[in-house]
């Protein structure tokens, strides 16, 4: 899928991610990449000022943590970060429907 | 050089602060760790570290506009308790009995002059970080735009401030020392606050953002001007305000003083500090509708003060030079270019060595990102 579809939906798509469970930028984006099964193809490196936005905002927060003896900032959602996942995934369902009708 | 590495230089040319700088980095060199030879599939590094500075550079001067407000929030704080109290410190003493009148005038004007620019320029600054929080990144000169704003308020406040303490000093004599702590004591305050905001302030001007667009002006602030009978005419704006304030003033004076000759004394001066502080100040924050290309936007500040590499300067790159003729093609492809326009450019993107002789190859045609 071209680059422009994912404009703006990278957000929702990383916290959606993110709030399963904490995780790294790299494991972060392997998720996204196995769950579209490799629809989404963007340049990879873009997912770190967007993990940085998204803390900026407040709804992520980020600590380090050693794993496999490397440090790793590890990202979990925040309560508000929950709540603005809710919304866009209503926003979404009902853009979806509504796109789905006029195709049929 | 590694790809981390160009990304590290990226970074630095673009005045992306050292504590962020290695936290981008740490991160990255993880992520390259985790799958060596990913490198190719994380994009440009300067597209990255374009992107990591923009957003940085929108946050910061959003933080320091509304950082700025509350400083100067404290600042009128000070302000409109020296007045409150100086009726239980026995009232004006008249400006004769100061020690001079040269710490006389010139705390007049930082008490009353300096207060109102800081007051206009303050509040569009928050304003319009307000209007654009949403915004991941903004136009480098919206961004130069909200930070000048924010400069023009620091300074009248420290100008306020220099005035309280003038006055202070010229009626030490006559003013009881609670009043003079009290005043003093929040005025230092005021006066460390607007210090914090005016170097967190510079500290953000430091990064260079690079996006496109216009820095917009006072109709972008307040859409409720923007009639057509006001909209794109800053003059008659400005003399439109002017007449309202001074107004405004007269009637607030003749009332108070129970003159009108009184009122209209205090009226016409408003007026004029109103409509020279418009000349003066009008297009450094903003009241005129911006040409983008007159603005000056932060990051070439510090180009010009020589702190870091000039991007147009920087030697070109075969991804580069790619890119920049993968823009031709599409801007053929919408009917942007002629054939022969389009030859002749991709001959100069392949000549081009810097940056600079890139952008020229590019010149005229909208930005694609």
């Amino acid at each position: 899928m071209r680059n422009d579809a994912l404009n703006g939906q990278l957000d929702p798509l990383i916290l959606a991610t993110v709030a399963e469970e904490p995780a790294h930028g790299y494991a972060i984006l392997q998720r996204l990449k196995q769950r579209s099964a490799g629809t989404f193809d963007l340049a990879e490196g873009t997912i770190y000022p967007a993990l940085h936005r998204l803390e900026r905002d407040g709804l992520l927060s980020s600590s380090w943590s050693m794993q496999s003896g490397r440090r790793r900032r590890v990202y979990r959602v925040t309560r508000p970060g929950r709540s603005a996942l809710q919304v866009r995934r209503r926003e979404w369902k009902s853009f979806a429907q509504a796109v789905e009708a006029v195709f049929g | 050089m590694t790809w981390l590495d160009a990304l590290a230089t990226e970074l630095s040319a673009r005045g992306v602060p050292a504590r962020q700088r290695a936290r981008i980095l740490l991160e990255l060199r993880d992520h390259i760790a985790s799958e060596p030879g990913c490198e190719d599939r994380l994009g440009d590094p300067r597209m990255l570290a374009v992107s990591f500075a923009d957003e940085l550079a929108t946050a910061r001067a959003r933080r320091c506009a509304f950082g700025s407000f509350g400083a100067l929030a404290l600042t009128a704080l000070a302000l409109i308790v020296s007045q409150l109290a100086i009726g239980h410190a026995g009232g004006y003493p008249g400006f004769t009995n100061g020690i001079s009148l040269v710490l006389f005038v010139p705390a007049l004007l930082g008490m009353f002059v300096a207060p109102q620019i800081a007051l206009v320029a303050g509040t569009l600054a928050a304003l319009r970080a307000a209007r654009r929080r949403r915004r991941p990144h903004l136009p480098a000169a919206e961004i130069g735009l909200i930070g000048r704003r924010a400069r023009v308020a620091l300074l009248a406040g420290f100008g306020t401030v220099t005035g309280l303490a003038l006055y202070l000093a010229d009626f030490s004599q006559r003013l009881p020392a609670w009043y003079l702590g009290l005043v003093g004591g929040l005025g230092a305050v005021a006066a460390a606050a607007l210090y914090l905001a005016f170097s967190a302030l510079r500290h953000a001007q430091a990064i260079v953002s690079g996006s496109d667009g216009a820095a917009g002006d006072v109709y972008d602030d307040l859409p409720l001007i923007a009639w057509p009978w006001l909209r794109s005419r800053p003059w008659r704006l400005g003399a439109v305000g002017t007449l309202i304030i001074a107004l405004i003033m007269t009637l607030f004076f003749a009332h108070a003083e129970h003159s009108l000759a009184e009122g209209l004394q205090r009226g016409i001066a408003e007026g004029l500090a109103v409509a020279a502080g418009f000349v003066l100040l009008g297009r450094a924050v903003g009241l005129f509708p911006a040409h983008s290309e007159a603005v000056t936007p932060p990051g070439q500040l510090a180009i010009a003060a020589g702190l870091i590499a000039d991007p147009e300067d920087q030697l070109a790159g075969d991804d580069d030079r790619s890119r920049a003729e993968l823009i031709l093609r599409e801007s053929f492809g919408q009917g942007r270019l002629s054939l022969d326009e389009l030859t002749a450019r991709v001959s100069a993107v392949h000549d081009a060595e810097t940056v600079g002789q890139l952008r020229d190859a590019l010149a005229g045609l909208p930005p694609q990102r």
